[in-house]
């Protein structure tokens, strides 16, 4: 291994680990002889979806494992020390934090939030190097501005709920390097993030990483993330690392059917129109021992031999390396054939002609609606005199940052906030305010909603076929027992469920599969618009490529209308005709999916398009941030206006601001 | 690579596509995890739980089938003086009192009535409790006025209401009934207020509102079922408690008639001649602190293993 493309030595090993946890009196094999190097200031990422081992592997550097799991094979070798001999919790100490530093995914529950911020970087500081608390708190200020916080010295007294989310992660961060740390990991740093801070937050990681010469290991399963952040990428499904490159291997030529499936079904490069490239079938069972390749279920070319004995790792290149059978002299033929296959797929793909807006009726007309909550005795409009129509057959998404309201509109729509100004007018009726329980009826037929969390969504001590006949039984829309379940066997047919699966409970099944209950619980109703609340960024990439189509699918054969509310814009310009970007409780701008991205306007609008992270890393590297200040308005002197730029084309802005666009355009 | 080597018998017709098969990739990989399974196996896991369960259901038996299979009249007075206060014996297990009676006879059926009017308070606080609860959860316009009711009924002392309801009323098993269940319902009625007001919101139970689920339902199917375990444990945290309180006012002398065999009335007896015949006091306070040690661990130890957290 003389030249292996690594610029720095190896500083980490972990050989062949194997960690297994005792479940409820069962073995759980979460890792299967993982192998991964780290080098000095490199960025590897890990890739995976969730139960693919990612984080427990990482956790195990740190020996941060749960109570019920151990490492029950290989080595961790960090500088030749191997860490899996390590007995106390003392020996830890001296590589957990200081060495090695780990950041969380959530900001909220990783700093204690009844002592300052700055208490708790200077207890790190000294708690590892006794330094004198003077002395420390001098270092915890020079470390807050290094991780970008302004005025540091009176943020060092404020408490964590003082700060926004991405301040609260910038602290987090702050405390994980407090010690200057050889290693960083990052698990899931940006998830709970939105899209605009998390770029700030990717771009802070890389400054630091370049200032303090670390190594960064990025946990994640968002493709777009790792385009942006990465040198190396590891790929790993089933608690083994299938596949590992730099990566533009990894991105351009990627040899194991796992990573090119997932590379394959980003949302990104769907074609409109057109079904999404989808991973079949739901993640392996660790409890069982896996026989072969892992992967092989659900992979639709997979050789028998994938079934039979696990792959060995190949070497691609010299620093490209991936574990299928594929690479197999052997298999050459069916590569071939593979290659054959997916050329005359791509030729095929032509985008489909745009939604027709001429001909549209509209279905359903928001005017002026405000939504107010009361926060004690203040009180705040969530939605701020909001007006759209949504046509017959189209699919509008909503498209904003976490708090941004979108999600109020869709229950404003639903009745489920009945207290609101303004009014919603659907097929020419309108059902905010009092309705009669006729009309209160009609709309539960004609209106559903798709929630978010497929685990909160469904009701857990409930069998899944009351959960899906839930709706009939309370308008009564069945003639008898037989009549309920063929209706229900239909629908679980309809959304790729078997229908044995009727009789389990919800938790048996897998996020993906329990999204698709709640996607078959309300089209049961047969309703002609849904209201479908990010009904997939609770999901897996693997998971979320099957819901996007099986949601166009529905809206081919059940000719429905969609309101899709989403934070994710590339996955929006997939699967919608028109967006809406709202912000702060205002749409600050709507057009055709295709105009929007073309010609944004609203300075918000090009930041959030700016921020989407796209999963290949040439184009990562190369974009600029266009960052948003709402302070550019002058709208307290000029109020603005909901106008409508060009046909089609509205957007939020005042009289002043309209020209400048105007020239723009 | 070496591993290459290693495996030279590979059969190369092993290297064509193999079929599809979609039901093998949905094979999930979900345990068969069942919340109820999943709750008894962590409540007995505990030894302890499981020797506190046997001996309270012994005890509970014990006290139910004694009374039916004993000819012995717990009320029998012996009028010789030779068989008042008499110490333990083959005849009486744990002697007689100062009236003649034997004591282990009375002890079961003390703790039979006892037993039986905890377990009424208990139904009652915890049904009453929950039906208030759950409409006090969801109607946020009663939150004021419930308030207002809970912090009245909680800031006056237990000890004073009991007893002036014990002088209003005549003793009875009814009037002690209704002096306890009658302040009981309010807190619990506030603890599951508070447990309904956070799953109220949840997303399953907005998904049954869009589906225009009526109420009843929805109580039914995506509440109750949620807090039945909270349900439980209330309710077995309910009956030593009631318990207790049956043996104070007992003890204060405002419990039930003298007459009426309950623990409550057994302890105070003893309690009396205490410093000259203490073994009088021995089994029925045995008993009493093994109902409410065990009531109190088991009830505990159900809510630890009800939460879902517990569950590894």
């Amino acid at each position: 291994m003389q030249h292996n493309g690594h610029l720095g030595p190896c500083i980490f090993s972990a050989k062949d680990v194997e960690i297994q946890f005792n479940l409820r009196g069962k073995t759980l094999t979460a890792v299967r002889k993982a192998s991964l190097d780290l080098y000095q200031g490199e960025t590897m990422a890990i890739v995976g979806e969730s139960g693919s081992g990612k984080s427990v592997f990482t956790k195990s550097f740190i020996g941060m494992l749960d109570k019920n799991g151990a490492v029950t094979g290989g080595q961790l070798l960090y500088r030749g020390q191997d860490l899996t001999q390590f007995k106390t919790e003392k020996e830890w100490l001296a590589v957990r934090g200081k060495k090695i530093a780990m950041v969380f995914q959530d900001p909220m529950t990783s700093l204690n939030p009844v002592r300052t911020i700055g208490e708790q970087i200077t207890e790190v500081i000294t708690w590892h190097f006794g330094t004198p608390h003077a002395q420390a708190r001098q270092e915890a200020i020079e470390i807050l501005k290094k991780v970008g916080i302004s005025d540091a010295e009176t943020r060092y007294k404020q408490y964590p709920h003082e700060f926004s989310g991405g301040m609260r992660q910038r602290v987090v961060i702050a405390t994980a390097i407090a010690c200057r740390p050889e290693i960083l990991i990052c698990d899931e740093p940006t998830t709970a993030l939105d899209v605009t801070v998390q770029a700030q937050i990717l771009n802070l990681i890389r400054e630091l990483q370049r200032e303090l010469k670390m190594t960064v290991v990025y946990i994640t399963h968002d493709l777009g993330v790792v385009a942006n952040v990465a040198d190396w990428v590891s790929v790993m499904y089933a608690g083994q690392i299938v596949e590992t490159g730099t990566a533009e291997e990894i991105f351009s030529s990627a040899v194991h059917p796992y990573t090119k499936a997932l590379l394959r079904s980003m949302p990104q490069l769907g074609v409109k129109g057109h079904d999404l490239y989808s991973i079949q079938g739901t993640p392996p069972n660790l409890f069982k021992e896996i026989k072969g390749d892992a992967f092989a279920p659900r992979n639709p070319d997979a050789m028998e031999i994938d079934f039979e004995e696990e792959p060995p790792l190949f070497q691609v290149s010299d620093t490209h390396f991936a574990k299928t059978w594929l690479m197999h002299p052997y298999a050459a033929e069916h590569r071939d054939a593979l290659a054959l296959q997916d050329a005359k797929e791509k030729e095929k793909q032509k985008p489909a002609a745009p939604f027709d807006y001429q001909n549209a009726e509209k279905l359903l007309q928001v005017q002026d609606l405000t939504v107010k909550f009361k926060l004690g005795s203040r009180e705040f409009k969530a939605v701020n005199n909001v007006s759209f129509d949504i046509y017959k057959g189209e699919t509008l998404s909503l498209v904003g940052e976490s708090g941004s309201g979108k999600t109020t509109i869709g229950r404003a729509i639903m009745r489920i906030y009945n207290k609101v100004d303004g009014s919603i007018i659907f097929g020419g009726e309108k059902i905010n305010g009092k309705i009669d329980k006729k009309k209160a009826k009609e709309l539960h037929m004609q209106m559903q909603m798709i929630f978010q969390d497929p685990m909160a969504s469904l009701n857990e001590r409930a069998k899944v076929d009351y959960i899906i006949s839930e709706g009939l039984y309370n308008y009564h829309l069945f003639d008898n027992k037989e009549d309920r379940l063929k209706k229900v066997e239909n629908i679980m047919a309809e959304v790729g469920l078997s229908s044995d699966f009727s009789s389990r409970f919800p938790h048996e099944f897998s996020g993906g599969q329990r999204q698709r209950i709640g996607i078959a619980r309300s089209l049961v109703m047969n309703p002609d618009f849904v209201v479908a609340d990010e009904p997939i960024s609770a999901l897996d990439v693997s998971i979320r490529a099957q819901v996007i189509n099986l949601l166009n699918k529905m809206k081919r054969e059940r000719s429905l209308t969609y309101l899709f509310i989403a934070h994710d814009l590339s996955v929006v310009r997939f699967i919608s005709d028109r967006i809406a970007v709202i912000h702060k409780g205002r749409i600050v701008e709507l057009a055709e999916c295709e105009e929007l991205f073309r010609h944004p306007l609203h300075p918000y609008t090009k930041a959030l398009l700016s921020a989407v992270p796209y999963p290949d890393p040439k184009v990562e590297r190369n974009k600029t941030l266009i960052s948003y200040d709402p302070s550019v308005h002058q709208y307290d002197a000029f109020p603005p206006n909901w106008t409508e730029i060009t046909p089609g084309h509205f957007i939020l802005a005042n009289e002043e601001e309209l020209e400048g666009y105007r020239k723009e355009l | 690579m070496e591993n290459e080597k290693k495996m030279p018998q590979l059969n190369p017709l092993k290297f064509r596509a193999k079929v599809f098969d979609q039901m093998l990739s949905e094979d999930t990989g979900y345990s068969n995890y069942s919340y109820w399974r999943s709750t008894f196996r962590t409540f007995f896991k505990s030894k302890a739980v499981v020797v506190l369960v046997v001996l309270i259901c012994a005890i509970i038996l014990m006290s139910f089938i004694y009374p039916l299979v004993s000819d012995v009249d717990p009320n029998k007075v012996a009028l010789k003086r030779k068989m008042w206060n008499n110490r333990p014996s083959w005849e009486h297990l744990f002697g007689t009192d100062g009236l003649g009676r034997d004591i282990w006879t009375r002890a079961w059926y003390g703790v039979r009535n006892s037993f039986l009017l905890a377990f009424c308070i208990a139904l009652s606080d915890v049904g009453i409790g929950m039906i208030v609860g759950a409409i006090w959860g969801y109607n946020k316009k009663l939150d004021p006025i419930m308030i207002e009711i809970y912090n009245i009924i909680t800031n006056i002392p237990s000890t004073v209401y009991l007893v002036l309801l014990a002088y209003i009323m005549n003793t009875s098993y009814l009037t002690l009934f209704i002096s306890m269940a009658s302040r009981g319902w309010i807190v619990e009625a506030r603890f599951f207020r508070n447990r309904i007001l956070s799953i109220r919101d949840s997303e399953y139970n907005l998904a049954s509102r869009c589906l225009g689920t009526p109420m009843r339902r929805i109580a039914t199917k995506n509440i109750i079922p949620h807090i039945i375990s909270l349900i439980i444990m209330e309710a077995a945290l309910c009956i030593p408690y009631s318990i207790g309180s049956e043996v104070f006012l007992g003890f204060v002398g405002i419990g039930l008639p003298v007459d009426a065999i309950t623990l409550g009335n057994i302890v105070n007896q003893g309690r009396a001649s205490f410093t000259l015949h203490p073994y009088q006091m021995l089994l029925p306070t045995i008993i009493l602190c093994i109902i409410t040690v065990a009531f109190y661990v088991i009830g505990n130890k159900f809510a630890d293993a009800s939460d879902p957290r517990n569950h590894v």
